[in-house]
Order: C-alpha cells, then sequence, then structure tokens
C-alpha cells in the first residue's frame, strides 16, 4: 500500500507490517489484558494480505484484510510513524 | 492607440492577491470568459468561490483598476459571480453526501451558548448570499431546529429516501421533524450514530454548496459519528465568553483537531446586551474569552454576536434574524461571521487529501 500525503510525502507499507501494526482492541489488548498480536508468534497468509482500504473521516485509514479482519483504524500519525 | 492581449490583462490582474488563499486569482482560476475588443472593451466574469465572499467588492474594484490603468483600455466590465467548490481534490466524490460540496460542523462542547441559534442563522446567512443550502439537526436529544425555522411538518418519501424540509430557501432535516411532539428520543450511544449516519445517508439532500450541521454539545458519540462517515469541511465552534464556557469550547477544538477536521474558529455569543431603557451596553457573560482563546490555540476568531431580545423572539416564532430584521446589530454579526466561516471554506478546496494506493 502507498499513500501520498497532503504535504507531498510518499510511504509505502507491506500488508505484513501494518497487519502486526494493527491498533484495534484486540489485536493490542485493553485494560492490561495482552491483545492477540502479543500471543501469536506467526499469522496466515490470509491475514496478511489486504483486501480494502476505506477513508475514515480525514484522520484515520480502516485496513480490511483477506481473513476479513477489519477492525483497525489506522490514523494517519500511526501511519506516518510506522515508515518514520 | 491598440487594445492590450489578453496576456496584459491577465498579467494585470494577477497582481490581485486573494487574503485567504494566499495566491492571485489568475492561477486560482477565478477570471473566466475574458474578452478584448479591437475598440479596447475588457470584459471578464470574475468567479468568487463563495458568494458570501467578504472581499467581493473590493475585487471588483481592483479588478475594474488594475485592467483600466493599461495602455489602450476604453471600457471595462466585470461580472462577479461565485461557484463553490468542493472541499478537497480528491479523484472520486465522496459516496456519502455525493452531491454536497462542502460541510460545515457547528459545534460548541457546552450545551446552551446558542450553538443551534447560531447554526440556523450561519445557514440563512449563506442562503442570503445566494448559495444553495442544507441544514441538519444532529442534535437527536434536544432538536431545536423545527421551532427556529418554523417547519413542523413531516418530511415526505420518495423511491425509499426522506425528503428534506423546505423552508426559508433551505433544506432542513431533524430529529424533530421525526419524531415531532414532546415524545422524547431515549437513545444510547451506538443509536446515535446510526440515526445520524440515517440522516445523512437516507435524505435525498440533492446539490448543496454548504451543509450545515447543527452538532449535539459535548465529546461524545454524535461528533465522534459525524467526523467518520465524512471528511468535514471544517468546524466551527460556538462558545460564551466566560471561563466556564471556553474552557469546554477549547476541548471541543481539540477532539475535532484529534479527528483532523479543520476548526473554522471560535465564535463568541452572548457577547454583550445593550439595555433598551438606558442604551448601556453590559458585558453580562464577560467578554472577549473566545477572541483569547482563539488566539491562544492558534485558530481565527470568526466574531462576536451580541445578546439580543429580538434573536431570541425570531427564533422562537420560527424566522431566523437574519431574515426578520437584516438591519439588527444581530443579524450584521450573524452575516459578518458566515463570509468568514465561507472564506475558511473556501481554503479547504484547494487541499488535498491523502491518495491511497493499493497493488
Amino acid at each position: 500500500m502507498e499513500i501520498t500525503w497532503e504535504d507531498g510525502a510518499r510511504t509505502s507499507y507491506t500488508g505484513e507490517q501494518l497487519r502486526w501494526a494493527c491498533p484495534c482492541a484486540e489485536c493490542r489488548g485493553e485494560g492490561g489484558a495482552p491483545g492477540r498480536l502479543s500471543r501469536v508468534k506467526a499469522l496466515s497468509d490470509e491475514e496478511l494480505r489486504i483486501k480494502d482500504v476505506t477513508l475514515i473521516g480525514q484522520y484515520a485509514l480502516q485496513i480490511a484484510f483477506e481473513s476479513g479482519h477489519a477492525t483497525g483504524l489506522y490514523s494517519f500519525s500511526l501511519l506516518r510513524r510506522l515508515v518514520a | 492607440m491598440s487594445a492590450p492581449s489578453s496576456q496584459q490583462v491577465l498579467e494585470a490582474l494577477a497582481t490581485i492577491r486573494d487574503p485567504d488563499l494566499g495566491r492571485d486569482v489568475v492561477s486560482l482560476g477565478m477570471i473566466k470568459e475574458l474578452e478584448v475588443s479591437p475598440q479596447g472593451k475588457v470584459s471578464f466574469t470574475f468567479e468568487l468561490t463563495t458568494p458570501a465572499c467578504p472581499v467581493r467588492d473590493r475585487f471588483k474594484s481592483q479588478a475594474e483598476d488594475a485592467v483600466r490603468e493599461l495602455a489602450g483600455v476604453t471600457d471595462v466590465a466585470v461580472r462577479m459571480t461565485a461557484n463553490v467548490r468542493p472541499a478537497f481534490m480528491r479523484p472520486k466524490p465522496s459516496e456519502i453526501l455525493p452531491g454536497v460540496k462542502q460541510t460545515i460542523a457547528v459545534a460548541s462542547g457546552k450545551g446552551g451558548v446558542g450553538k443551534s441559534t447560531v447554526a440556523v442563522n450561519l445557514a440563512a446567512a449563506l442562503r442570503l448570499s445566494g448559495a444553495t443550502v442544507g441544514l441538519l439537526d444532529a442534535d437527536i436529544y434536544g432538536p431545536s431546529v423545527p421551532v427556529m425555522t418554523g417547519s413542523h411538518t413531516t418530511p415526505q418519501q420518495s423511491n425509499g429516501r426522506l425528503l428534506p424540509i423546505e423552508a426559508h430557501g433551505m433544506k432542513l432535516m431533524s430529529f424533530g421533524h421525526l419524531n415531532p411532539g414532546s415524545e422524547p428520543t431515549i437513545y444510547r450511544g451506538p443509536m446515535v450514530g446510526k440515526a445520524i449516519e440515517a440522516m445523512m445517508v437516507q435524505v435525498d439532500w440533492g446539490r448543496l454548496d454548504y451543509l450545515v450541521i447543527d452538532l449535539p454539545p459535548g465529546t461524545g458519540d454524535a461528533s465522534l459519528t459525524l467526523a467518520q462517515a465524512v471528511p468535514l469541511t471544517g468546524v466551527a465552534i460556538v462558545c460564551t465568553p466566560q471561563d466556564v464556557a471556553t474552557d469546554i469550547a477549547v476541548k471541543a477544538l481539540q477532539m475535532f483537531r484529534r479527528l483532523n477536521v479543520t476548526p473554522l474558529g471560535l465564535i463568541e455569543n452572548m457577547s454583550w446586551y445593550v439595555c433598551p431603557s438606558c442604551g448601556h451596553r453590559h458585558e453580562i457573560f464577560s467578554h472577549g474569552g473566545a477572541e483569547s482563546a482563539a488566539k491562544r490555540f492558534g485558530v481565527p476568531f470568526l466574531g462576536a454576536i451580541p445578546l439580543e431580545e429580538a434573536i431570541r423572539e425570531d427564533a422562537d416564532s420560527g424566522t431566523p434574524i437574519v431574515i426578520s430584521r437584516p438591519e439588527s446589530a444581530g443579524a450584521k454579526a450573524f452575516v459578518a461571521i458566515a463570509q468568514q466561516v465561507a472564506a475558511r471554506t473556501s481554503i479547504q478546496s484547494y487541499r488535498q487529501l491523502p491518495v491511497i494506493n493499493v497493488h
């Protein structure tokens, strides 16, 4: 996935990188409980392939993976931090 | 003496800069249908980005003066028009509200500061300037738009979609139209989000230059849903001058910043009161709080509105004061604020949202 930002900067990401960075509560954990991504060692190919990307308002992207996982809202600041 | 070339005319006009957009009016594409006759008669269309442009008259005289100074010009005719451009340059139109060019949210953080009064008058002032305007009352629990606009009809359906109510030349939709009378709407958070989404998706708004959205107070479900569902052009934040109101307004401002929604600026309501019997000016809720908060947080201050009995009276009787008493101080304040909002909104037309490519 490639993003051209408002300031002209370009960044690119692999599905694998984005999947492991998923910010949703299930993946990250909440209220002190560890999330799924800290428990599993590997994810299947299906989980790593991007199926669809939707713009949320003007602050985030919702990324859906082939596995059906789509609960992560990747804020623009997170996306820029990932490649910094 | 021979007439100037079109190129020379455009060069002369390129000395005029748009103060809000920070570029010259020729490169912004505002000069259209330029004709120069062999006799030296110059005519062109000056297309503004909003009919509520605060510098409209200044642009016209600047354009006339700039062209008249050219050698060989015998006459100048400027046609002033306006064409509101869609917010953000993007490859495809938004799927939600596809016919709406600009969406302007009116928020406050705190309740009771006159947000709905401001939203209704802002919408009416934009309408008076010549724009096509809709007003969505997103305050599910306390819908005020039906009373303030005197529209108490129930929306009709057409092809499975709701038709907005027409009043004062505007298209309106409020939960008060759908659930009239004294029965309350008792909803939990997720239902509020669904209801607001439905008012955008299931209502046939048609083509609009501006859709003004009157938000409920607070920094919760309604505001979040809205900021997630549509790329809002921007948000205007209303507060009264005292600290307890500006402090909460700032929270609303910061929430919208986190959601990457541009703050168009702060509006100070109930800013002063002129006593009808003694003529003395009272500052009941203090004065200047919004302006200093705007400075502190680096956002524009859009203007101040007086506390006037007539604003309340006309709101209760269903005609926005900008229509019923255009000469009043209150109406003039609303019109000036609407121009500021329109100008700030135009700037967003030249912004580019991030472009995403997946391969």
